[in-house]
């Protein structure tokens, strides 16, 4: 009976303890907060309830459904609820705050929308045939917000950057020409093939080992298929894959003014390139063309994808699965995404042959000091939205 | 012979400090000229100059000290809140040494749980703390540097309170000592070098979860996240520069660590 | 009965006990999260949910149910684990031997073993790849040198616990250098190599998960990874922290087997 009294007052003292250090824990970091939020202004705009921010959001928490981009950027970036997920992904939103007048600092989005789901994010980022469906969706997974949700598009705003690509070092694409090319040729008759049936390349995917559900597969193959079929005006794209120089001109632009680098020998040399530093028309004109290609030099090539497997790569998987590279006379490996070794890094080593990046991220790594090249550009429009909830 | 001895030992400790730096000097020479990156076949992209790291450490003064100023808040914090805690825990296994001991052993248990699964679950518990996401993640991250230092602290202190001299306790004893006056004589002053083992564990472990939760909070700051910001976008020699900087907040807290050891310690040994 | 007495107030009654408590405020906190969230599983799911995860037919990918793929994946990252464990104990045991021979090693080498182990793996990582051009290589390489420092700590420190007068004996023997290690150095820094490797056994494990993260492919870390990142279900993350902490557990109780074979000299204490 003794012994169980100790136990007792064992647990209690633990228990108190705990919440003592807890308090004193949560207490503490507050003051020590307070000396650093100074130093971060720029990146906390204080959460106050200023009287002209109250236009946006007349009735209720949210947005009114008709309030314009204006007003809801306004409102949710001098909250400090803008939400990206960092990591290079960020550059069309700062370009957005910016275009609005906005300080471009952003809340670290984890790769859930449960923050935009709690509120501690009001406007969040979201890649249309990602994210975007996870919030309206209800298959598993899915927030199930349906048409309660709306979003600001980047290409609608002028802001677009481009994204998924396909590249290689310019060492490479110099020493293995016909490998490229043939890659490239292949790589597009995968991509066609998959934007025909979209619903039959969401199977493929599935089956090559992805573990996203099959439902949200085939949601994203038919966006994937409109960012490929549709540029950033909206219209139709004939010749998949090509490298849109306007389009191009305007990544670089932006990139130039928000890829903030610390290295100042990186940053000037960020300042000085042009489109010729990291795109190359030339090997996707002859894949697209008619004639016949010379031999590949290196046939076994891999391919790192900038995420973990999904319908967003459908392209090559299909490429894959209908023998479109053994046609081609190569035997690739798809090597996933996602970890923190990024796929530039992975290309630049030689660790991989191919890469799928974002057109931002190739300029960085540029910049950076290595020697990469686009050979052709998959996706012909920023998937990338701002999703915000509308008052009911 | 006395002073012959004094001058021994001022001779040993000199080579203690003059070994690696030499050693030091010469591999940063080697980088530099770049026959270190012909020795291991790196290129000096992935391996920057260590006069380019320098250059970016002092450009960007300002916001390389509001990274640290974040980064070491949060592990001194953890560092601290963690050890205090984990003393308590071994006071409380000491006190009830049968339940306290199998208590133990699930803590050093939950340790084997890697730091990157802790730090996004913590992420998503400690939402509803704050409205301001920099006062909430810091919260989150600080919790995440308690859990690593509490176990290191706590298994060490239950060895200090408990592996007791031989005899003492029954010299204790045969003075009639109760068991407030054993534990504040005897057995507190016996753990104090074990806190000390624990600590030399549990700053560098500090530092490396400070780092490690950085890359998943919330609110983006601190030298982890920008390590990892600037390895995703390729930019080595800023990572580099930062990881200098982890190293040397590293080397700093785990020198002022031996530094208080010797203060604290003079004269017992 | 008074077995049963015995029975319930022996050592794995207070760990049993201790287990369930934890499972008592587990269940509690998942309850309260369950009433507050949106997606409890993200946060704290009931650990029967974790159980039905494991024992699930439903397939979450075109072929594996999630227990299945964290499995496959949980024996290529042991694998990884193992061979980077080896390679580090070994390193560990080689340096602790040269250090502890020629003293200007071990006043070189000393500071900077600690120092590489504050540089966060990220950093470490890509140069490693750089010059293995192999990302698994790369891997096994980053687990060794994240698990030889307890070793060649704790070898050393066995070296230097051997008594003087002991030194001075095997002197007198005229025993050659080769002969002191063998019969006295080595022998008596076992139990000290041995608590290093308790240590770095566990971190291994933790090590080969977080060099995982670094790439995709396949592996412990690259699931965790992918479920935390929401293109899987997150059950996969609740299996691995389970099945992580039972491997670091299971590997530590290895090392004290191995201990008990190799040391039979050692067999005090009961």
């Amino acid at each position: 009976m003794r012994r169980r009294k100790g136990n007792l007052t064992a647990a209690a003292l633990t228990i108190a303890l705990t919440t003592a250090a807890l308090t004193a824990c949560g207490g503490s970091t507050g003051k020590e907060t307070a000396q650093t939020t100074s130093a971060s202004e720029s990146t906390t705009a204080k959460a106050e309830e200023t009287t002209e921010a109250k236009g946006a959001e007349s009735a209720g928490k949210y947005y009114a459904a008709d309030a314009t981009a204006k007003d809801i950027v306004e409102d949710a970036a001098k909250k400090g609820k803008v939400g990206n997920w960092g990591l290079g992904n960020e550059y069309e939103v700062q370009a957005l705050l910016s275009k609005y007048g906005q300080e471009t600092g952003f809340l670290s989005q984890a790769f859930d929308m449960d923050g935009f789901d709690d509120d501690s994010i009001l406007l969040a980022s979201a890649m249309t045939y990602n994210e975007l469906g996870l919030v309206k969706n209800s298959y598993q997974g899915g927030y199930g917000y349906g048409d309660s949700v709306k979003y600001i598009d980047m290409n609608d705003e002028g802001v677009a950057m481009l994204e998924d690509n396909i590249f290689t070092t310019k060492e490479f694409a110099k020493a293995n020409p016909n490998t490229v090319k043939a890659f490239v040729r292949a790589s597009m008759k995968g991509w066609e093939y998959a934007c025909a049936n979209p619903e039959e390349a969401a199977k493929i995917v599935f089956e090559a080992g992805s573990s996203v559900s099959s439902d949200h597969q085939a949601y994203m193959a038919e966006e994937v298929k409109k960012l490929v079929e549709t540029d950033t005006k909206g219209n139709k794209v004939v010749d998949l894959g090509k490298l849109d120089d306007e389009a191009l001109q305007q990544t670089l632009d932006l990139a130039k003014k928000y890829i903030k680098l610390n290295d100042s020998a990186a940053a000037e040399k960020l300042q000085t390139l042009t489109l010729d530093d990291f795109r190359d028309a030339s090997y996707w004109t002859d894949a697209m063309s008619d004639a016949t290609l010379g031999a590949p030099e290196k046939t076994d090539v891999s391919i790192q994808l900038k995420w973990l497997p999904q319908a967003q790569f459908m392209g090559y998987y299909v490429a894959a699965a209908k023998g479109y590279y053994k046609d081609a006379g190569l035997n690739v490996t798809i090597t996933p995404g996602g970890g923190d070794i990024g796929e530039t890094t992975a290309v630049n080593s030689g660790q991989v042959d191919f890469g799928v990046t974002w057109d931002a991220n190739l300029i960085a790594a540029n910049a950076g000091g290595m020697n990469l090249v686009a050979v052709s550009q998959v996706y012909q429009r920023s998937g990338l939205v701002l999703v915000y909830k509308v008052n009911k | 012979m006395k002073k012959k001895r004094y001058l021994k030992w001022e001779k040993q400790s000199l080579t203690t400090v003059l070994y690696p730096v030499i050693f030091g000097i010469l591999l940063l020479i080697l980088w530099q000229t770049q026959l270190l990156h012909k020795m291991i076949g790196a290129d000096t992209f992935a391996l920057p100059l260590p006069g380019r790291i320098l250059n970016i450490i002092l450009d960007n003064g300002p916001a390389i000290r509001k990274n640290v100023t974040a980064t070491v808040i949060v592990a001194a914090g953890g560092l601290f809140f963690g050890s205090v805690f984990g003393y308590l825990l071994g006071i409380i296994a000491t006190v009830f040494p049968k339940w306290g001991a199998g208590g133990l052993s699930i803590a050093s248990a939950i340790s084997a749980v890697p730091i990157i699964a802790i730090a996004p679950i913590l992420n998503n518990l400690t939402k509803d703390i704050s409205d301001d996401a920099n006062i909430r993640s810091m919260f989150a991250k600080t919790i995440v540097v308690t859990i690593t230092c509490t176990v290191a602290m706590s298994i060490n202190a239950y060895r200090g309170l408990n592996e007791l001299k031989p005899y003492s306790l029954d010299l204790m004893k045969s003075y009639a000592a109760g068991k407030l006056t054993v534990f504040l004589k005897l057995r507190i002053p016996n753990s104090v070098p074990y806190i000390f083992v624990a600590l030399r564990v549990s700053v560098p472990a500090s530092i490396i979860s400070a780092l490690v939760s950085e890359y998943f909070a919330e609110f983006i700051i601190g030298v982890g996240r920008q390590i990892r910001e600037n390895i995703v976008l390729a930019q080595y020699a800023t990572a580099w520069a930062y990881i200098v900087v982890a190293c040397a907040i590293g080397i700093i807290m785990y020198g002022i660590l031996l530094c208080a050891e010797g203060a604290l310690l003079r004269g017992r040994r | 009965m008074i077995r049963m007495k015995k029975l319930l107030s022996s050592k794995y009654m207070v760990t049993l006990v201790w287990v369930i408590g934890l499972i008592i405020i587990w269940e509690i906190g998942a309850t309260i999260i369950e009433g507050t969230k949106r997606s409890p599983e993200n946060v704290l799911p009931h650990l029967h949910q974790i159980l039905a995860s494991v024992f699930t037919t439903n397939k979450v990918n075109g072929t594996q149910t999630a227990f299945q793929i964290v499995l496959s994946n949980a024996g290529i990252t042991l694998l990884r684990a193992g061979i980077g464990f080896v390679i580090g104990a070994g390193l560990g045991f080689v340096l602790a031997l040269v250090m502890n021979l020629f003293l200007p090693v071990e006043k070189i080498l000393f500071p900077y073993l600690m120092m590489i182990q504050m540089i966060p793996i990220l950093g470490m990582a890509p140069i490693v790849l750089a010059i293995t051009k192999d990302i698994n290589k790369s891997r096994i390489i980053i687990a060794a040198i994240l698990t030889f420092y307890p070793v060649a700590t704790n070898t050393l420190a066995g070296f230097k616990s051997v008594e003087k007068e002991k030194h001075e004996l095997m002197y007198s023997l005229a025993a050659s250098k080769f002969e002191i290690y063998r019969k006295l150095l080595i022998p008596s820094s076992l139990p000290y190599f041995f608590t290093g490797l308790k240590i770095s056994a566990p971190m291994a494990i933790t090590a080969a998960i977080l060099v995982d993260t670094l790439q995709g492919g396949a592996g412990l870390g690259t699931a965790l990874s992918q479920s935390l990142k929401h293109a899987t279900t997150i059950y996969i993350f609740w299996q691995i922290v389970f099945l992580s902490a039972m491997i670091g557990i299971l590997s530590f109780y290895l090392m004290v087997l191995l201990e008990q074979a190799i040391s039979p000299y050692k067999r005090k204490k009961k």
